[in-house]
């Protein structure tokens, strides 16, 4: 494989030798092999000049056949997008969406990708992944078995790269599960207890960010690997890149946003760097994917993202039509906008409301010490049903979101299966400010001050703050309405607007008393960092001391409530039992999450969060309806090799 | 004057040494890391990172180094001409920075001449023809212009274009130029966006200089020189661009320094808003995003310039006025 290391000429040749191959060891005899698949007309003339191997020889054995949305697509044309800069790596991730398995449009299965299948053992400790027999990197080198064990063991399990495995590739005991080789095309997954999400890993395991998806191109990077490089050799490259550490290197190297020499399955390779003002990606000649009618995907000649230092500036661009289709970063505040110069007729717009969850909710810090008797008050569940019901939601909407989407708590999607119920969906959102005001009675903050503010037992007003982020288009206006609510039944209420990395470093220190987000993976609980989960230090007000208390085992902080427990025992129960018990610890879990209120759901189900879809009018297969969420990658789970540009 | 400028250059390592300081404090000052940043971002686009994914990227990046060890190392890397490794982009800064370096002067020359070329001939007609109308419409202009913030204008700018012109103009090339290499078709795209910005740019300091300009032309007119010249029957135009035009120059050149620097950071939001590749912008992602050894480099560039400007406007003030004397 070192052959193929530096010289173009002989990565062509090597291509090509193992293209001729591949056409004579697996379409040997068959006259018609040579028409059975069709490609773009750029790539049919490489191939007759000789450059690429034919269609047929470059596709696996059984390709990814890719269902279209509305008809089989012409090739050629560029998909414009905008993106902000190397910190939104993720525009690139969501649009290739890279991995083995991944979610349907509707986000309700998991279907094959790269990989042809996967066969769980009857007690789920063991899962086989079966590869596509042919299939091979943008460079023309076979994707094999060895690739994802070369994950495995050199970096998954190597601690310069990754100070920990995965956690989908844990045991329970924290114990790296088992990754082997069978043959060729096959790798088998052993773990010690039952991995009932595997898939739903897997969907997920495709190198966003900025880790490692879960399998590289090894011919190309143990040139980077001390493993298989002697180390004055890596250090010489180490060296030269400006970098100190070989995995600083090695991180670079194998991330395909960052490198155009890393070869890649996606659909489209990187052809510059992402750090680079434009960065564009180009058709894999050697995608695994073909639509119903044989033709090879994607449809598109590339992709062109431009950098964009300002949301505003992207959005105007967007309203002037620069971009073939643009969903991230489009803010819906200015849906209005939008609609109106649809009429010029450049583009169309979209809109695909959030899968699960709500769109704004608030929580409390449950641990909150700087005021004790602030932090108690917020601990206390009569408190927070009180400040839940102290909220005129339909205002919010109207103002805030447009009139867009609903009232409801952080749960998933009625079409969901973890949605537990409208009871819960809808549970503590009415506007009842007189139940709010008995509630408060009834907890004893009945004295007030003249301005109408509560009094608390240590004489001073009662003072809630509420911090958000101005991340997403409408939360501070949320905020300032929750606020103007909660004053109404005697609560102060003082809004903090705070730039991104103050708010986090205040509460990974314990010094918020409440935060604005939103519930946007609240449809995959028990995978990824879900906020149900106070083990996951990363998204989270509910109890930064909780959290502490669990990382050290009791010996710092505050131990959780039975509640919060309960949520952690059933999303550890959810990873090792079967798809139906799954769904009733979900439901469960969710029923926990809405009767305690430690987080008080806003709206729900609007597009606030990259669900407003700006497209041109030529650009067609873009589904009118899409399970929109991180998780999904969307609009990845849209099969983006199907898009083309009509003419 | 040799003695003077050698003088002010060995002031300078001194000098960029106490900035230095100054620099690293400013940059450390918000609370968090670029980590706690970064953890920021990638949960505002809905990833998220382990615990232990983010310590140990931490101490790859030595951040969690006390804050002496953090400025030493990095002073050491300035010493060898190291501008260091941008946390964000993983690329050396100095790439980083001497890629915008060639739009960000060509865009700010541009408009540095827009500016001189309109803003002269502007001061010495209201000067020479002072309460005539043209001199109240040029007035009214020049406070307009003053009045109003940069970015402002530009979003006016832009949106004007847009609602009626049917451009967008956000950028300085269109989207098939801005990766391409360098062409004379990508030169023509070039000239083609940055009449906008320049003369988005261009304008306060158009309606400041006019105002010098004016004012100083003014002083200058009356003195006795003048009525001199004009006794001894000159052309007006000879007696005004001769001698009182050249002495007028004075405070304009005398900040030709700031202006070396402000070429750099004047744009910073005027470049945001119009999305100008340009090096404001990226200074202020740097420091959002907590980029220190970025923001930092930069901003060291900018104390560098500041001080090199000052010196050239002091030669150039020297040359240009035999009056001044160096020193005592």
């Amino acid at each position: 494989m070192k052959l193929i290391a530096r010289k173009p000429a002989l990565i062509v040749f090597a291509a090509l030798a193992s293209g001729l191959l591949l056409a004579g060891t697996v379409l040997v005899g068959s006259a018609w092999a040579q028409t059975k698949y069709k490609e773009s007309p750029a790539l049919a003339e490489e191939v007759k000049a000789g450059k690429l191997p034919a269609v047929d020889a470059r596709l696996p054995e059984q390709p990814l056949v890719v269902p279209v949305v509305e008809r089989a697509g012409q090739y050629g044309g560029v998909w414009r997008r905008a993106f902000l800069g190397p910190a939104d790596a993720n525009n690139y991730v969501r649009v290739v969406y890279d991995s083995l398995f991944r979610f349907s449009p509707d986000g309700a299965k998991i279907e094959p990708k790269l990989a042809a299948g996967a066969q769980p053992s009857a007690d789920y400790k063991q899962w086989t992944i079966t590869l596509r027999k042919g299939s091979r990197w943008s460079d023309g080198a076979p994707f094999t078995a060895d690739d994802i064990v070369f994950w495995y063991k050199d970096i998954a399990l190597n601690r310069d790269l990754m100070p920990a495995p995965p956690p989908w590739i844990r045991n329970a005991d924290g114990s790296p599960a088992l990754v082997e080789k069978t043959d060729t095309y096959t790798v088998r997954f052993t773990y010690k207890e039952p991995a009932t999400l595997f898939l739903t890993a897997l969907a997920n395991a495709d190198g966003a960010d900025r880790g490692y998806a879960m399998f590289q191109p090894a011919h190309y990077l143990k040139r980077f690997h001390p493993s298989y490089t002697p180390k004055e050799e890596v250090d010489k490259l180490v060296q030269a890149a400006g970098f100190k550490t070989w995995g600083e290197l090695f991180a670079t190297r194998s991330q395909p946003p960052e490198n155009p020499d890393r070869p890649s399955m996606a659909a489209w390779v990187s052809e510059s760097r992402i750090s680079d003002p434009v960065f564009t990606l180009r058709r894999n000649p050697y995608y695994i994917g073909v639509d119903p009618e044989g033709n090879q995907l994607p449809y598109l000649d590339s992709v062109r993202f431009t950098y964009f230092a300002d949301t505003q500036a992207l959005n105007l661009a967007a309203i002037a039509g620069d971009f073939d289709m643009q969903e991230r970063h489009i803010v819906m505040t200015n849906y209005p906008v939008f609609k109106d110069q649809e009429r010029t007729g450049k583009y169309r717009v979209i809109t695909w409301p959030t899968f699960g969850g709500a769109d704004a909710v608030l929580m409390f810090n449950q641990t909150y010490t700087a005021d004790p008797e602030m932090g108690k008050l917020m601990a206390t569940k009569e408190f927070r049903v009180a400040m839940s019901y102290a909220i005129n939601r339909d205002q919010i909407k109207e103002s805030a979101f447009l009139g867009l989407g609903e009232a409801r708590q952080g749960i998933p999607a009625p079409w969901h299966p973890y949605f537990p119920g409208d009871e819960w969906a809808k549970k503590y959102t009415e506007f009842k400010p007189d139940e709010a005001n008995k509630l408060l009675d009834q907890i004893g903050l009945t004295k007030r001050d003249a301005a109408g503010i509560r009094l608390l037992p240590n004489g001073k007003p009662a003072t809630i703050e509420i911090s958000v982020v101005p991340a997403f288009g409408a939360w501070p206006d949320v905020a300032q309405l929750i606020a103007r609510d909660w004053e109404k039944v005697g609560i102060k209420s003082v809004v903090q607007i705070r730039e991104r990395a103050l708010h986090f470093t205040m509460r990974d220190a314990n010094e918020l008393m409440t935060e604005i987000w939103n519930e946007d993976t609240s449809a995959f609980p028990f995978t990824g960092n879900a906020k149900m989960d106070v083990r996951n230090a990363v998204i989270l007000t509910l109890g930064p001391l909780y959290t502490k208390w669990l990382a050290t085992k009791g010996k710092e902080g505050v131990e959780p409530p039975p509640p919060v427990k309960r949520l952690l025992e059933l999303v550890d129960l959810a990873r090792t039992v079967g798809p139906d018990e799954q769904v009733k610890a979900a439901q469960e879990l969710f029923r926990v999450w809405v009767d305690n209120l430690y987080e008080v759901g806003i709206i729900g189900l609007t597009p606030m969060v990259q669900g407003v879809v700006v497209a041109n009018a030529k650009m067609r297969n873009i589904p009118t309806t899409l399970g929109n969420d991180w998780p999904l990658r969307s609009p990845g789970n849209a099969r983006t090799e199907q898009f083309f540009l009509a003419r | 004057m040799i003695a003077y400028i050698l003088q002010r250059l060995l002031l300078l390592p001194v000098l960029l040494f106490f900035f230095s300081i100054m620099v690293f404090a400013i940059v450390q000052a918000p609370p968090g890391d670029f980590l706690t940043s970064y953890v920021a971002t990638l949960a505002a686009s809905g990833s998220s990172m382990s615990a232990e994914h983010i310590d140990a990227l931490r101490h790859q990046y030595g951040l969690d180094q006390p804050l002496i060890i953090q400025y030493l190392k990095w002073v050491q890397n300035l010493l060898t001409g190291n501008l260091g490794l941008s946390l964000e982009y993983q690329r050396p800064n100095a790439d980083l920075i001497g890629e915008q370096l060639f739009l960000t002067i060509a865009l700010a020359l541009f408009s540095f001449v827009l500016t001189w070329v309109i803003a002269i001939p502007a001061g010495i007609y209201s000067a020479t023809h002072q309460r005539s109308i043209v001199d109240y419409v040029l007035a009214v202009f020049n406070y307009v212009g003053v009045a109003t913030p940069n970015f402002m204008l530009a979003l006016i700018l832009m949106w004007l274009a847009f609602a009626y012109f049917d451009i967008g103009i956000t950028g300085l090339f269109s989207s098939e130029f801005a990766g391409a290499p360098w062409s004379g078709a990508k030169v023509v795209d070039l000239l083609k966006h940055i009449w906008l910005p320049a003369l988005v740019l261009a304008i306060a300091g158009t309606a400041r200089l006019t105002r010098v300009m004016r004012a100083n032309l003014l002083d200058e007119l009356n003195k006795p020189y003048v009525m001199t010249a004009r006794a001894k029957g000159l052309n007006e135009w000879r007696v005004v661009l001769r001698y009182p035009v050249r002495l007028a120059f004075n405070p304009l050149v005398s900040t030709i320094g700031w202006y070396l620097p402000a070429l750099f950071s004047g744009s910073l939001i005027v470049a945001t808003v119009m999305n100008l590749p340009n090096i404001g912008p990226l200074l202020l992602r740097a420091l959002v995003n907590q980029d220190m050894y970025l923001a930092g480099a930069i901003l060291l560039i900018y104390c560098f310039l500041t001080i090199i400007g000052t010196l050239l406007s002091d030669i150039l003030l020297v040359w240009l006025d035999p009056r001044i004397r160096l020193g005592g």
